[in-house]
């Protein structure tokens, strides 16, 4: 038995080792994440087009050569088993020797991935976890940590302060066209650690905002049934939803909710709600809820948009989630950092990486630096870098509905994207509250 | 002076160890996994190495309990969430050094194998087995319960390894599952060992023989609860992370597999099912999507032609007991090396 | 909030009662532990959602075709991988988890990871005790009572009944009256099945379908059956009750700790294991049997 596993073993070095010889003239970048489910195919959609799109002009000018993009698929396991993440991770970097990672998406897994990719000194894009102690540890340890950037999303305190917004902003469209006083609003959040600061946060805005908390529920975040909740939402005389939920609850929260017709606006984080098999999955409930998204068919930031969208469309038959922004940081953060820095050497392109601003399909990327102001490689949030997108399911279609007509403060511009439509208010909503 | 220890360890080996081609074996195992760095600096392959060697011994401390009191355990992630969360904890607000925290984490794993273990006493069967798998479901919920002290899903991260290089942590964590499993091992060999195999035979002899079974029976899950919480502390401290993945069911569920896979009643046997099974996991890797499915019909076929586990099914075809004195020999052997007696 | 508790209890612990009466069935008899019951379950949900979603046809006939398949395909690789290995209890025990994972992996190569769903065999919702109680719900607890009723009278009243329960009590004795005990294990693993089917079949529309959904119900089933007593049918039922109705008196009670509903739930049952270590209804001294 040892013999037949040291002979393997053997071959499996025998195949790195050739492979990383054969691939002497390309640029190997590694990507991982969870690829049985959405999120990895997410990865590898974008990635894949990218390196397509890169390859099909020629490749990447580093200095004098052109180098093609040799991408290298990891699958990192990440929900089921976190060993099996950093055992990809180790991989991916000692014996494929990949120069650059990008991917990720279970916090607890990427926090653990991070460390094995600066522990070989790699450039790393995280392309789905949200969590600031990512890019906070860039700052504390910049001489360690410096390697990793945040492609997308932008962190979480950002995603409460978008959520927040277009809470703000279909509660006023309730009011308006409802003509209600006072707006009360139904707080569920599934239980889990990412939304307990957010808890607290909208149980202190709310109220600033001129609206009422109705109650606060947790289900699990594998609950199956949240009748429960939602007798008890219904009790409480609420007309919003505020609903956090990351995990598989979105789903039959959304169902339920709108198979006993719950006269609330449902609106908030609603992670299986971006993806397009939510229709199918609510058996077609689960219409009229409202998520914050980053890419929707139809909306435009600028003009990469459209492109990237259509072209996505055309390869996949759907569109994408944010995690394929792995092509937004192969495309428009790594390669012309490459081309503009002349070679593949992190430090230096690090350097460079920090301080470039650039366009990206969803709006434009710049990395922040902390109040102290040291380097976080965190992205910029606000009108004019990324904002993202509100979007609500329409019968069967996602469509934009945020931001609608939106002035950041007082001074700023007001903003309208490109395909954003105005907000609907379900019928049984407007049945249920409307004032004769 | 040296000449005679020389002397006598050589006569030991031929004597004892060059006779049984299981011992030789133990041996070559020992020799190998020493002298692996010296040939190749592989960073993966010390990775999974050193990752075998924290299962190996949480394998083994699985066997201690329920391969040898019989009591059948299906909740082990307890211990080593236990362990790992608890050597977190420490490291993080205690601010105590791994060689520190891992070994007080253990002892709070013992606490609570001393806290299942008494409800369990008067469980038998399969109704022990289904209780004790309910603990660490119990034991995540309060995780989630309270996650300013354990950080909810994200666990506690940013602890730091027991040493910084790659060759030092491999034989840190080598050296300590040859240590731990031979101290296990040595235990089943020993007195307390023997009242253990009792046990599981019958327990109600073993009651009427006036040994109090309940001291015994609260001892394995102790000295189980220890090394598994040790194997936790290890865990957590190379991954860097300690999270609600070390209390999950599928980790309880793994190690049952690997146990019975390897052979229970021996602590050999677990211990190279681990080192068989975790990198034969790893290799499936190059086809992603049939891996675990391949892993569950590999387990499932081996299990239809070798019930007893795999090694004690290799060792029975290596070696065979003096009928007369009961002394194991080579198979090759027409007559027994100790007594002469035929071995047919 | 009483009439809530109600029915969610009602609804819960009906899910749990059909998955745990199944669990009993083979455990009585054939002496199996079979942690893949509910990944038969899972396959059964499956089936459905192919017949429903890919072929369009009605779900009824969709759950037929699911607890066919799922009674053949359960019988086939019990007499492939686990009658042979009966008599090594430990065996069985992890042959039967990595049946649980070889399904879980096919299931999850076949239909990827992503979360699907199958529509309600009655649409729509109704008002019971000033609770909005879905049809579905309603079908499910009136499920319940046909199907262990039936269950009931075939056992009792006919003679396959009469053999399985003979050999539920004593193997050895009833192979010595002339019934083939292995062909009752394998009727008993087949109806067992039938029933893992018929519950996915009735629950499915009600929860996700995803490769993973065997694990909750899983742990909740053996918590009731452990509570029940092992091997007692009457006892899994009672307990399946008592477990689902612990829940939804927690899920009400204190809303911010819904999702520890699992916790409570099996600590009812360990604090009741304490006083009484062999389960509600079970029998002391199994090694007589």
């Amino acid at each position: 038995m040892k013999k037949a596993f040291f002979m393997a073993m053997a071959c499996c070095a025998l195949i790195g080792w050739s492979g990383s010889v054969w691939g002497a003239d390309t640029i190997k970048i590694g990507v991982i994440g969870p690829m049985q489910f959405v999120q990895g195919k997410g990865h590898w959609n974008g990635a894949t087009m990218a390196a397509d799109e890169i390859n099909a002009k020629g490749g990447v000018a580093v200095g004098g050569k052109k180098m093609k993009i040799e991408l290298v698929k990891a699958d990192s396991n990440e929900f089921i088993n976190v060993t099996d993440a950093t055992n990809a991770m180790e991989l991916l970097c000692t014996r494929d020797k990949v120069d650059f990672i990008v991917g990720g998406f279970r916090t607890e897994a990427v926090l653990a991935m991070q460390d094995i990719a600066m522990d070989s000194k790699k450039i790393f894009i995280g392309c789905g976890a949200a969590h600031p102690e990512l890019c906070t540890r860039v700052a504390e340890n910049y001489d360690r940590y410096k390697y990793f950037f945040r492609g997308t999303p932008f962190n979480s305190n950002f995603l409460v302060k978008t959520c927040f917004i277009q809470m703000a902003y279909v509660g006023g469209v309730l009011k308006q066209q409802l003509g209600l006083e006072k707006i009360k609003v139904a707080i569920v959040a599934e239980k889990a650690v990412w939304v307990d600061p957010m808890i607290a946060a909208a149980e202190g805005f709310i109220p600033k905002m001129g609206m009422e908390v109705a109650g606060v529920w947790r289900p699990s975040p594998v609950a199956t049934d949240v009748t429960a909740e939602l007798s008890a939402i219904q009790s409480s005389g609420a007309q919003m939803v505020l609903a956090l939920f990351s995990s598989s609850v979105g789903i039959p929260f959304a169902r339920q909710a709108g198979e006993l017709k719950i006269p609330a606006a449902i609106v908030g984080i609603n992670v299986e709600a971006q993806k397009s098999g939510f229709w199918q999955a609510t058996q077609q409930m689960g219409n009229y809820v409202t998520t914050i998204n980053t890419y929707c068919e139809g909306v435009e930031y600028n003009d990469l948009t459209k492109p990237f969208m259509d072209e996505y469309i055309k390869r996949y038959n759907e569109p994408p989630t944010y995690t394929a922004d792995t092509y937004t940081a192969i495309i428009y953060a790594l390669v012309p950092a490459i081309e503009k820095v002349g070679s593949l050497d992190p430090d230096k392109l690090v350097a460079f990486m920090e301080t470039d601003e650039h366009l990206v399909p969803s709006g434009k990327a710049a990395y922040m630096k902390d109040d102290k102001g040291r380097h976080l490689h965190d992205l910029v949030w606000g009108p004019g870098y990324l904002t993202a997108l509100g979007v609500q399911w329409v019968d069967g279609k996602q469509v934009g509905i945020w931001p609608y007509k939106w002035k950041a403060s007082e001074t700023a511009p007001e903003i309208t994207y490109k395909g954003i439509v105005p907000y609907t208010i379900a019928p049984w909503v407007i049945e249920a509250h409307k004032k004769k | 002076m040296v000449r005679y220890w020389l002397r006598k360890l050589l006569v030991i080996f031929q004597k004892e160890i060059l006779v049984l081609p299981s011992r030789m074996a133990v041996l070559v195992f020992f020799l190998l996994l020493l002298g692996l760095p010296l040939v190749s600096d592989d960073p993966y392959l010390l990775r999974i190495l050193i990752l075998t060697s924290i299962f190996a011994i949480f394998a083994a401390s699985w066997d201690l309990l329920s391969g040898f009191t019989g009591q059948v355990n299906f909740g082990h992630a307890l211990f080593f969430g236990v362990g790992a969360y608890a050597s977190a904890i420490l490291h993080k607000s205690a601010h105590l050094p791994p060689g520190a925290s891992i070994p007080i984490g253990a002892i709070a794993a013992v606490l609570a194998g001393l806290i299942i273990g008494i409800p369990c006493l008067r469980l038998k069967g399969t109704y022990l087995a289904l209780t004790t798998l309910a603990f660490p479901i119990i034991l995540m919920g309060v995780v989630f319960a309270f996650p300013s002290i354990t950080g909810g899903e994200l666990g506690i991260s940013g602890l730091q390894r027991l040493a910084r290089s790659n060759q030092a942590n491999y034989y840190i964590h080598v050296i300590a599952m040859l240590v731990l499993c031979t101290s296990m091992w040595k235990i089943t060999d020993s007195k307390m060992g023997i009242i253990f195999h009792a046990i599981r035979e019958d327990e109600l002899a073993v009651k009427a023989a006036g040994i109090n079974t309940t001291r015994y029976k609260l001892t394995a899950f102790c000295l189980s609860g220890l090394f598994a919480g040790i194997a936790g502390g290890l865990y957590a401290h190379y991954m860097r992370i300690a999270g609600p993945s070390c209390l999950e069911v599928g980790l309880s569920f793994q190690v049952v597999i690997w146990c019975i896979f390897g052979g229970v009643v021996t602590i050999w046997g677990p211990v190279g099912a681990v080192f068989f099974l975790f990198p034969l996991l790893e290799l499936f890797r190059f086809w992603p999507e049939y891996r675990m499915l391949m892993f569950a019909l590999v387990i499932l076929i081996f299990l239809l032609y070798m019930p007893e586990g795999i090694f004690p099914w290799i060792r029975d075809k290596l070696e065979n007991d003096c009928p007369r004195c009961k002394v194991r020999n080579h198979a090759a052997r027409k007559t027994c090396r100790v007594c002469a007696a035929p071995m047919h | 909030m009483f009439a809530d508790i109600l029915i969610t209890g009602l609804v819960n612990g009906s899910t749990y009662a059909l998955l745990a009466v199944g669990f009993s069935l083979i455990f009585g008899v054939a002496r199996i532990v079979n942690i893949a019951h509910t990944a038969f379950y899972m396959v059964a949900s499956y089936c459905i959602y192919t017949a429903t979603y890919k072929f369009g046809l009605h779900p009824v006939v969709g759950m037929l075709i699911g607890v066919v398949v799922v009674t053949v395909f359960g019988v086939v690789t019990y007499r492939i991988f686990i009658a042979p290995v009966r008599e090594h209890e430990a065996v069985v025990l992890i042959a039967t988890i990595a049946l649980a994972m070889a399904l879980q992996e096919g299931m999850l190569l076949m239909f990827t990871g992503d979360y699907l769903s199958v529509p309600h065999l009655i649409p729509g919702f109704t008002i019971l005790l000033g609770v909005k109680v879905f049809y579905q719900h309603v079908l499910t607890f009136a499920a319940v009572v046909v199907i262990l009723g039936g269950l009931h009278v075939f056992l009792s009243h006919t003679r396959l009944g009469l053999a399985i329960r003979a050999t539920a009590q004593d193997r050895e004795v009833a192979n010595l009256m002339g019934m083939n005990e292995g062909r009752i294990a394998t009727i008993t693993v087949g109806l067992s099945l039938a029933l893992a089917a018929f519950t996915g079949a009735v629950i499915a529309p009600l929860s996700i379908v995803e490769p993973f959904m065997w694990l909750h119900p899983l742990i909740m089933m053996m918590a009731a059956v452990v509570l029940g007593g092992l091997g007692s049918m009457k006892g899994s039922f009672y307990a399946a009750y008592i477990l689902g109705f612990a829940e939804a008196i927690i899920v009400f009670t204190v809303p911010m700790g819904a999702f520890l509903k699992g916790s409570v739930a099996l600590s009812v049952m360990i604090l009741v294991l304490l006083v009484r270590p062999e389960g509600l209804f079970g029998i002391a001294f199994e090694e007589e049997r």
